[in-house]
This record gives C-alpha cells, sequence and structure tokens, in this order.
C-alpha cells in the first residue's frame, strides 16, 4: 500500500510524557501538536495520544507522543506504554519542590518498564510563574548533569522552549538512530527507516507495519 | 453573541450563556435536540410522563420499594427512556441503595468531613479545578461546587482508606453532587464502589486498577466476538482497549462525554450495573464499525476518542446498546480473567464495608 502524502516522513519517534500529576503535561503536549493550552483543563484519565510532523536536523520526523496520567494509582495501566518508546519527557513543577523531588521515582520507573536506552529529557515546566519558583535552575540542571539527562525549563503557558525540548530530544534520539543505522547496530529501541518496518506503540514490543512492510 | 472565554473577572456567566445542565456553552455546540423548542405536543407528553413517575416513586420515595416489587420490569422500562431531570436526584439515591446506607449511619458523613484529616487532601486539592471545568458550578475557586467537591472526595477518602483518593472519582462525586447534596452524594459513591446493588466498583480504583483490567479484558473479547472483523483490524493496528476504554469504565463515562448522554447511562447504570458500560462501549464501536475498519492506527485512535455527534444521540446509542445481551457471556469472561490472573482484590476493609439488610 502506498503510503499518502500527508503521512509522508522519515522516521517515526515514539515519546511518552510522564511526571506527576498536575505539572502541566497536556499541556506541553496540547501546546507542542496544536499550539493550543487550556486553562481549564481536565486531569488526564489513563493515556492521551497526538502527533506532528516535524523537521529535524533536516529530516521529517514524525513525533508520536503519549500523554500519561500521572497519579502513581495509574502506573499499572500507563507504564505498558514505556515499552518501545525512544524519549522520555520527565515533566516537574519549577513552583513545586515535590514534583521535582519524585523525578528519581520516575527515572526508576522508567529503568524498570522501559527500553534500557531510552532517551530521556528532564523539563521544568510553568516558568510563567516567576513568583512562586520553588526549584532552582541550577539544582535541576547539576541533577540532570549527574543522571545523564538533558535538561530545560519551560512555560507551556507562554509557549517558551517548548519547540526547543521537543526539537531537542527528537533530534537526540535521531542521531543515535542514525549512528546505529551507518554501525549496523540493532540493539536496544530502533526506529528504522522509511519503507521498513517502524516501533510504534506496540505493547508486546512488536513491530507494526505502518503501511509500508520489510518483506 | 461573541464566544468570549470565560475569565476570572467574570465568574459566573450570565444564565443565556450555559446550556441547560449549567455547562459554558463551547463554540462547537452538540446539536443535542436539548437546546431546541418543544412543541406543544412535546410538553404534554413530558408531563404525562413525569405524573407517571411521581406515582411510582410516591412522596419522598415512599412508594418506590413497593412498586420495584410489584413491577420490576415497568421501572426497568421507564429508566432506560430516561429519569425525568427534575426527579433524577432522587431516584439515583432510591435505586442505588445509598438512601439507606444515609439513613443507617447518621452523622458518619459529618464526623469524616469535620474531625478526620485525610493524605489525600493536597492530591484532592490539585484536582478539583480541574473537574467539570466548564460547568458552572465549579468554576469558582473556592466556590460551593469546589468545595462541596473537595468535602465529599476527602470524606471517602477517609472512609475508605485503601482506595484513598484517586483521579476520575471526582468526575463520579461531580456528577452526583449537580444532582443532590454532599451528605447523599458521599454515600451514593460508597454504595457504588462498596456495591450496595450491584457488584463493587472499588477495584476500579485500588492498587494495580485490577477491576480496570479485567473490564477491558472482557471488553476486548465481547468487542472481537461481536464485530470479528473490527477485531482483526484492531490486531492489525495493534489498538488495545487500554487506549480508549479505561475512562469509560472509571468514570462511567462521565469524562468526556456529552453531559445528556452520561445522564442517559448513568440512570441506567445504577439501577442495571456495570454492564450498561460494556453495551454502551459496543454500541458506539457498532455504530463506527464502517469507518473505524478503514482507518489506520493513528487515525483510529483519534476516532475512538471523538465519536461523531450523531452517535451522541442517547435515543439512537442506547437502543442500540441494549441490543448487546452480555451478561452470560460477562460471567464466563471473569471466570476466564480469574483462571489466569487471579481473582480481582475486593478492599480488604472488611470492617468499612456498610452493613445492608
Amino acid at each position: 500500500m502506498a503510503r499518502r502524502p500527508d503521512e509522508e516522513y522519515d522516521y517515526l519517534f515514539k515519546v511518552v510524557l510522564i511526571g506527576d500529576s498536575g505539572v502541566g503535561k497536556s499541556n506541553l503536549l496540547s501546546r507542542f501538536t496544536r499550539n493550543e493550552f487550556c486553562l481549564e483543563s481536565k486531569s488526564t484519565i489513563g493515556v492521551e495520544f497526538a502527533t506532528r510532523t516535524l523537521q529535524v536536523e533536516g529530516r521529517t520526523i514524525k513525533a508520536q507522543i503519549w500523554d500519561t496520567a500521572g497519579q502513581e494509582r495509574y502506573r499499572a495501566i500507563t507504564s505498558a506504554y514505556y515499552r518501545g518508546a525512544l524519549g522520555a519527557l520527565l515533566v516537574y513543577d519549577v513552583t513545586k519542590p515535590t514534583t521535582f523531588e519524585n523525578v528519581s521515582r520516575w527515572l526508576k520507573e522508567l529503568r524498570d518498564h522501559a527500553d534500557a536506552n531510552i532517551v530521556i529529557m528532564l523539563i521544568g515546566n510553568k516558568t510563567d510563574l516567576k513568583h512562586l519558583r520553588a526549584v532552582a535552575v541550577e539544582d535541576a540542571q547539576s541533577f540532570a548533569e549527574r543522571e545523564g539527562l538533558s535538561f530545560i525549563e519551560t512555560s507551556a503557558l507562554e509557549a517558551v522552549n517548548v519547540e526547543k525540548s521537543f526539537q531537542t530530544i527528537l533530534g537526540e534520539i535521531y542521531r543515535i538512530i542514525s549512528k546505529k543505522s551507518i554501525s549496523g547496530g540493532e540493539t536496544g529501541p530502533a526506529s528504522i527507516k522509511q519503507g521498513e518496518t517502524l516501533v510504534v506503540g506496540a505493547q508486546d514490543g512488536n513491530t507494526k507495519k505502518t503501511c509500508c512492510s520489510s518483506s | 453573541m461573541e464566544k468570549k472565554r470565560v475569565d476570572e473577572s467574570l465568574q459566573v456567566p450570565a444564565p443565556g450563556r450555559v446550556d441547560r445542565f449549567g455547562f459554558v456553552k463551547q463554540e462547537h455546540n452538540s446539536p443535542d435536540g436539548l437546546s431546541r423548542n418543544k412543541s406543544a405536543l412535546e410538553y404534554q407528553r413530558e408531563q404525562k410522563r413525569l405524573r407517571k413517575w411521581r406515582k411510582m416513586i410516591g412522596v419522598g420515595g415512599s412508594d418506590w420499594k413497593h412498586y420495584v416489587r410489584r413491577k420490576p420490569h415497568v421501572v426497568k422500562r421507564r429508566i432506560r427512556k430516561g429519569i425525568p431531570d427534575c426527579l433524577r436526584g432522587l431516584v439515583w439515591q432510591l435505586i442505588s441503595g445509598s438512601r439507606d446506607l444515609l439513613l443507617m449511619n447518621p452523622g458518619v458523613y459529618e464526623q469524616l468531613v469535620i474531625y478526620e484529616t485525610s493524605a489525600s487532601e493536597l492530591d484532592i486539592i490539585r484536582d478539583i479545578s480541574r473537574t467539570f471545568p466548564s460547568h458552572v458550578f465549579y468554576q469558582q475557586r473556592h466556590g460551593p461546587g469546589q468545595r462541596s467537591l473537595y468535602n465529599v472526595l476527602k470524606a471517602y477518602s477517609v472512609y475508605d482508606r485503601e482506595v484513598g483518593y484517586v483521579q476520575g472519582m471526582g468526575y463520579l462525586a461531580g456528577l452526583l453532587l449537580l444532582y443532590m447534596s454532599e451528605e447523599d452524594a458521599f454515600w451514593l459513591v460508597v454504595a457504588l464502589l462498596k456495591g450496595a446493588v450491584h457488584a463493587p466498583m472499588e477495584g476500579l480504583y485500588l492498587e494495580g486498577l485490577p477491576l480496570v483490567q479485567q473490564y477491558l479484558f472482557q471488553f476486548d473479547r465481547l468487542m472481537r466476538e461481536y464485530m470479528p472483523k473490527l477485531g482483526e483490524h484492531f490486531t492489525e493496528e495493534m489498538i488495545n482497549p487500554s487506549m480508549y476504554g479505561s475512562q469509560w469504565f472509571i468514570t462511567v463515562f462521565s469524562y468526556s462525554f456529552p453531559f445528556h448522554l452520561a445522564l442517559r447511562i448513568w440512570d441506567v447504570f445504577l439501577y442495571e450495573g456495570v454492564k450498561i458500560v460494556f453495551k454502551v462501549g459496543l454500541a458506539l464501536l457498532k455504530y463506527c464499525h464502517d469507518d473505524l475498519v478503514k482507518l489506520p492506527f493513528e487515525k483510529l485512535i483519534h476516532a475512538l476518542r471523538n465519536f461523531p455527534d450523531d452517535a451522541m444521540n442517547p435515543d439512537v446509542l442506547l437502543p442500540m446498546a441494549y441490543s448487546f445481551k452480555v451478561s452470560k457471556r460477562l460471567e464466563e469472561l471473569e471466570q476466564e480473567y480469574e483462571k489466569i490472573h487471579g481473582k480481582v482484590a475486593e478492599s480488604k476493609a472488611k470492617q468499612k464495608q456498610p452493613q445492608l439488610t
């Protein structure tokens, strides 16, 4: 079956949005995929999903993003979505120290359920609430360095750094993938070029045929 | 009229800007047939129906139990047609068994609200403004709606510390509070989660969400039996029911479905139990079947979360839902699930189980 023009892309990357409840994951997603922000947003029940196709390092990348409910109880459902994800955006709220303190627990969650070489980016959201800031940039920065994560602060409300955060993580994933395809390495999560099979949000980690098959 | 968004300077919108249920009108107003003017004939019919209902219930619900015992099939039929909105709150309490719980436990709710503290307080506060955010009752910060919602959820989290507070419960309580007092809403939540009349729902919210997992398993199997072609397509596209169905069960369709439809589903849900959630889910898929089987993964996910307006008409969707016979298969599938996963845990806190006579 031929790929329709509106679905043309070089790579398809699955990314998950995780972090405590109320840190702004859903609004980061809506800002990135639809350039919308909703002040009266509902809490996420289960998982939500959105995509956007964009240019990264001269390639057309389709980002397939799963937004998960933040409450701990929901991990029974949401952790299944880490499988096959190439990237994770781990979000905390710069005005709520507990959401930053819980970042380590989320990293453990990823270690337990996600692929070993998943690219992780730490995001401090809600920088627009300047007078309420309670997590210093330096603290988050040094934590990210220690843990080997990239780090950025964003405001989904003011659309600050949202684009950049997604661009950065997709770029990082791309560099890893393209390095792998040159060296021929096939370990860990790998998304493969158009015309072959692509790893998508498969529960069981199987490859999924989007519209083309490798056979 | 301008379609301005409600901002903080205007916390309570003028009456013309909310629909008949109190939701602030969106730019996209679904043609639910409720906003148009009723004809004289329809009005008369409605009045006649209301008189029948009043007779069936009796003053303050005094004749209800008697009537249900004598003519259960009449009650079932009338509930399936929809409970008149002005009687909804009362009837819901009668059919759910919550009225009995309230009478058996005088003063308990007040005790829970005033004297007890809950480990979930901050979690609840965080979600209060994120529950029915477009309803006038819940829009005012610290207003009566938000306070009631907080009290009910906090009281429940103390009453049942094993469940505590889980996101999604706010939609249950929030929907009930639009039709009854705090204390009545609290006991209805208790009746549902502890299983006063039907199977307890607490497993939807307990650690591991065991009942969500079981229901999704059952739903997936039912769907494949009734719509094998769609089942096959879902397998090919790697769609699993947690991608679209979790919130159907966790909030009984109150999270993202049009309110007038949610109410009609709740009428039946409270009288007949959770099987209506399965039936409505099946009806939704059946209604959109011919479109769904053609869609690729992403469009499929989108379609499964955004059903067309014409599918949201209760008088179309519900008769279709009733046509699915699921009780027997649900039991078999539950046993099958238990064989694989063990019995879904129910609360260990048996001392908190309401005594039902």
